[in-house]
């Protein structure tokens, strides 16, 4: 596993766990992050992400791309 | 009795669009999450009876920022009789998400399918029919941006109100959370609204703070019911938001896998995502919105060949309202006999017009720049900007959500500070409200174009250096006030959802265009009319030498003009003696002249500025209008001006040359430059952009902040710094300029800009609660 701020552009992952706060972890999770959801990265700009996720663009800062796993 | 219908549904999915097709009204629609700020009712069109109610987009009814918290209470206090569940059509599975919540209100319900016009065209397909069947809830196919379907799914969400059929919704809690659901229940029994038990006991099952305070329950209750969830937790080995979390994403999945087929391969770019590559890239992103804002201002307001916007706007001041209008008024008041002196002349020609004129020549300027900020927004380049100012406010200790109200605010600082609500943080939120109208917004643009074009001869050097100011404001703002206790601790992580592109729709923007120009136009004609009156009243009588009149007819009186009297108006207004002009004597410059010490120090401490400052409070462009009537006195000679020095002119002797009266037009500006130096036109500029905003922003910042104390605190806060910034540009700026030479206000300024870096640089307050924060997860995670 690692944090999905590690991942590049136009990868392909499957959430493995999040972890953080219930508050944090719940957004996202009503983003649409959640274990075994697959996900894809358009871009990465220095550990910023702008991922497709459940058919829509969910823009994350490197902060809270550290607290999901891949 | 009057039937309440809802419209819920995520951010950016159609709600407002929907909202405005249904009821016929004009809600702004932009394309990035958060443009309804807060909740909005309206009448269904055709059927007076029935109130439709517009709120903010929200992904879930667990209250994570103010807009979910703002729909969740509507929803579960106010119980409307049925809710359009708006869903968008390209991305199912998300949105459906908040529909398993909203069907848990017991609620009469119709889910309207939207954008299913996009739907068909990415090659998705959903079978509406099954959809319906499974989710016990009527699914109705709507195109809310072309009209398609929105009185269909009206006439359903009647049915249902009337109705009140709740449908076979499924049981999404199903094994042991359901049991521990079912047994919650049980214990709720007769405490809450039997209506709310399912929606209450999975509340309380996910331990939801507010909605368990709200239940009021006893502790024995508590107790019980906190057993019921451990024991689950326990058998599930998981928490239980979680655990209701992949019990509605299970069933969600269930569901369309048997009723959604995507077009798209998973993963695959949209062409939306093709462009976020390019505009979002780490080298190119920052360059190509500094290049898209740079083209919005020159043509806005720059002086090329491309500058639409300055062409109109000058065209408008130099002869509709310089030549056209005038001279429309001065015949209708020829043919009605109403003389030039007489005191309703000067009150029409002196007052309203002058003042509203000098306002409404912006209006093209304005318009200009309103189009193309609302081209901005509707193609949904806003909420990019945010990401990639992201990494540049963090460092300042602001969050890339703070830009969007910036943004916002170069419009109007009204929605500006409204679009502050998506931040979810409080303390980044109530920093951002307090900074955001340091931006220059619509209205203080004639201020930068009277003091470009009266002192700096038209430079589109002080519109930059305004938007420069304006931006280094709110950026120093953020580092000061980080470092105190109130806003300490790291922003908030930044998560926003990035709609797709879409091709501006033409009503849609030029509807957004014309409705911030046109409440512009009409507070021309409202408010400004009232204060040019005022104004001109103020300033047209007066006591001469003791008595009361028109100040005009009373300086032709020779006897009560006498040269000592002169000499001491002279005195007492602090102007050269030649100078003295009937206005002085004015009741305005009265009252001015006890308020402009406060300004001595900034270098316009003369009445007619002083004046102009204060009713700038009204409207910002009404600062302009002050000067166009307090300048507009005509009939005295002045003295004429090098044309390229811009020195005063003098015969061989030393006698002042008089210049000749010229057109209406530039005399305005001639005369505003009379009254200030370079450093103390900027210092006024400064001063005016940064200081208290408008009483409308005020409001909108009282709304807001939701308390009087940070009110005060912000409009506070907001002055003094605009009185700093002035005063170190006069006094300081003065030196460097060689305009004045050195003294006491430079020595001030030098200190007060060491204050700033002291501010700046020092160890601000450690938060020590990171225990709590959102932050402190990093920590942990990492």
């Amino acid at each position: 596993m690692m944090p999905l701020s590690m991942a590049g552009t136009g990868d392909m992952v499957t959430i493995q766990m999040i972890k953080g706060t219930d508050e944090v972890r719940q957004h996202l999770a009503e983003l649409g992050f959640i274990a075994g959801e697959e996900i894809s990265i358009v871009n990465q700009v220095s550990g910023n992400l702008i991922i497709q996720v459940k058919d829509s663009r969910i823009a994350l800062d490197r902060s809270m791309a550290n607290r999901i796993y891949i | 009795m009057d039937i309440k219908i809802a419209l819920a549904g995520n951010p950016n999915s159609g709600k407002t669009t929907l909202f405005n097709d249904l009821t016929g009204s004009r809600q702004y629609v932009g394309n990035w999450p958060g443009v309804t700020v807060e909740k909005k009712e309206g009448r269904l069109k055709g059927h007076d009876d029935v109130i439709i109610q517009d709120l903010p987009g929200i992904y879930s009814l667990s209250p994570y920022t103010l807009e979910e918290v703002v729909s969740r209470t509507y929803l579960v206090n106010e119980k409307p009789d049925a809710i359009i569940n708006i869903v968008d059509g390209t991305n199912i599975e998300r949105n459906l998400y908040l529909t398993t919540q909203l069907m848990e209100l017991n609620i009469p319900m119709v889910i309207a399918l939207n954008m299913i016009d996009l739907v068909r065209k990415n090659g998705d397909r959903v079978d509406t029919k099954a959809l319906s069947e499974k989710l016990g809830v009527e699914v109705v196919e709507l195109s809310a941006l072309k009209g398609e379907g929105s009185k269909d799914v009206a006439e359903k969400a009647i049915a249902a109100a009337k109705s009140g059929n709740l449908g076979n919704r499924p049981n999404i809690l199903s094994g042991e959370a359901g049991e521990a659901v079912k047994a919650i229940e049980e214990i709720l029994k007769g405490k809450v609204d039997d209506k709310f038990l399912t929606w209450n006991a999975i509340k309380l099952f996910e331990r939801d703070s507010k909605a368990v305070k709200a239940m009021k329950l006893d502790a024995v209750t508590r107790a019980e019911v906190e057993s019921l969830i451990e024991k689950c937790e326990k058998a599930l080995d998981d928490d239980s938001e979680s655990i209701v979390t992949n019990l509605r994403y299970n069933e969600i999945t269930g569901i369309t896998a048997e009723t959604v087929k995507k077009g798209r391969a998973k993963g695959e770019l949209s062409i939306s995502d093709k462009i976020d590559r390019i505009v979002t890239n780490r080298v190119l992103g920052l360059p190509i919105f500094a290049v898209i804002m740079f083209l919005i201002y020159a043509i806005a307001m720059g002086g090329w060949s491309i500058s639409i916007g300055t062409a109109a706007t000058d065209f408008t001041n130099d002869v509709i309202f310089g030549e056209w209008v005038p001279g429309l008024f001065d015949s209708i008041l020829g043919a009605l006999s109403i003389t030039e002196g007489s005191v309703l002349y000067g009150l029409i020609q002196d007052g309203i017009v002058a003042g509203v004129g000098a306002v409404l020549g912006f209006v093209p300027q304005m318009l200009v720049l309103f189009l193309l900020l609302s081209i901005l927004e509707d193609i949904g380049y806003m909420s990019r900007v945010a990401f990639v100012m992201d990494r540049i406010f963090r460092q300042f200790g602001l969050s890339g959500k703070s830009f969007i109200p910036c943004l916002v605010a170069t419009g109007c600082g009204v929605p500006g500070v409204m679009a502050s609500r998506t931040i979810e943080n409080e303390r980044d939120r109530r920093m951002t409200v307090m900074t955001t109208t340091f931006m220059p917004c619509g209205a203080k643009l004639p201020i930068i174009g009277l003091i470009a074009g009266a002192i700096f001869g038209g430079s589109p050097l002080v519109a930059a250096s305004a938007y420069f100011i304006g931006i280094g404001s709110i950026i120093l703002s953020g580092i000061i006030l980080k470092k105190f206790k109130a806003f300490a601790g790291q922003p908030a992580p930044f998560v926003m959802e990035l709609p797709a592109y879409h091709i501006p729709s033409l009503t849609g923007v030029l509807r957004a265009t014309w409705e911030r120009g046109w409440s512009f136009i009409k507070r021309a004609g409202s408010v400004i009319v009232i204060s040019s009156i005022i104004i001109w009243f103020l300033s047209s009588f007066g006591t001469v030498n003791g008595q009361f009149g028109m100040v005009d007819n009373l300086f032709e009186d020779e006897n009560l003009v006498t040269e000592e009297y002169v000499a001491d108006l002279a005195d007492r207004m602090d102007v050269p003696v030649e100078d003295v002009t009937p206005m002085d004597a004015s009741l305005l410059a009265g009252v001015g002249n006890t308020v402009a010490p406060v300004f001595k120090p900034l270098g316009f401490g003369n009445w007619k500025p002083t004046v102009a400052t204060v009713t700038g409070l009204v409207a910002k462009e009404e600062v302009v209008g002050t000067f166009g009537v307090l300048y507009n006195f005509d009939g005295h000679a002045e003295q004429a001006v090098d044309e390229e020095t811009g020195e005063l002119l003098f015969d061989e002797n030393g006698e002042p040359v008089m210049a000749e009266l010229s057109e209406e037009g530039d005399e305005i500006w001639d005369r505003v430059a009379k009254d200030f130096t370079p450093m103390s036109a900027l210092a006024f500029m400064v001063f005016n952009l940064l200081c208290a905003p408008c009483f409308a922003a005020i409001g909108a910042i009282k709304r807001e902040m939701n308390n009087a104390k940070w009110t005060w605190a912000a409009i506070g806060y907001m002055t003094v710094w605009a009185y700093v910034l002035a005063f170190i540009t006069y006094n300081v700026g003065g030196v460097i300029t060689g305009e004045h030479g050195f003294g006491l206000g430079a020595i001030v300024g030098i200190a007060l800009i060491a204050g700033i870096i002291y501010l700046l640089v020092r160890k601000g307050y450690q938060a020590d609660d990171s225990v709590q924060s959102l932050t402190s997860v990093n920590a942990n995670a990492a």
